[in-house]
């Protein structure tokens, strides 16, 4: 029985804690497209790397630039 | 006295030139009120992520201000009444 090899798993530093960010604009659709998946769905914190406040901030942000149709809701592109 | 952003989706058969008119008949409640209009960000067409009452485009707009918070209130009422608005949406960038 070969064991899979252990592999620290880097950790990742919050983009927002390392710009000192404290608002997430949802106006700033550029930013917020890094955190949806192609599908249009919200990064994982553990993809996006985001810390617990941050990533509740992008959430809200990414769901009122939804609202507003500046994000989609989904998006059948693949 | 406290400071809002407001957002507005005009709707695109709107004319390019009385984008700013239209929205400013509606910023006159503000200023009646006493509030302030500080800035007035016209982006213009925007294509929409999604299609909302069948319209595939928007103009939109930025609005901030800063007023008492039954003036904003009357504000998103007015505008929802209006039928050039396709959208709005009121935030308070400074609390979170």
């Amino acid at each position: 029985m070969a064991k899979p090899p252990l592999r620290k798993p880097k950790k990742k530093v919050c983009v927002f804690c390392k710009e000192k960010v404290d608002y997430v604009d949802y106006k700033d659709t550029a930013l917020l497209r890094k955190f949806i998946s192609d599908r249009g769905k919200i990064r994982a914190r553990r993809v996006s790397g985001n810390c617990n406040q941050h990533q509740r901030d992008v959430a809200t942000a990414v769901k009122n630039a939804r609202e507003m149709a500046l994000l989609p809701y989904t998006s059948t592109a693949r | 006295m406290r400071r809002y952003e407001v957002m507005v989706i005009l709707d695109p058969e709107v004319e390019e030139r009385s984008v700013a008119p239209t929205l400013d008949s509606f910023l006159g409640v503000v200023r009646s009120a006493g509030g302030a209009v500080e800035r007035v960000d016209v982006w213009g067409r925007r294509k929409l992520a999604y299609e909302i009452d069948k319209k595939n485009e928007g103009i939109y707009a930025v609005l901030d201000l800063s007023c008492e918070p039954e003036t904003v209130s009357e504000l998103d009422r007015q505008l929802g009444l209006a039928e050039t608005v396709l959208r709005t949406k009121v935030v308070r960038p400074e609390a979170h």
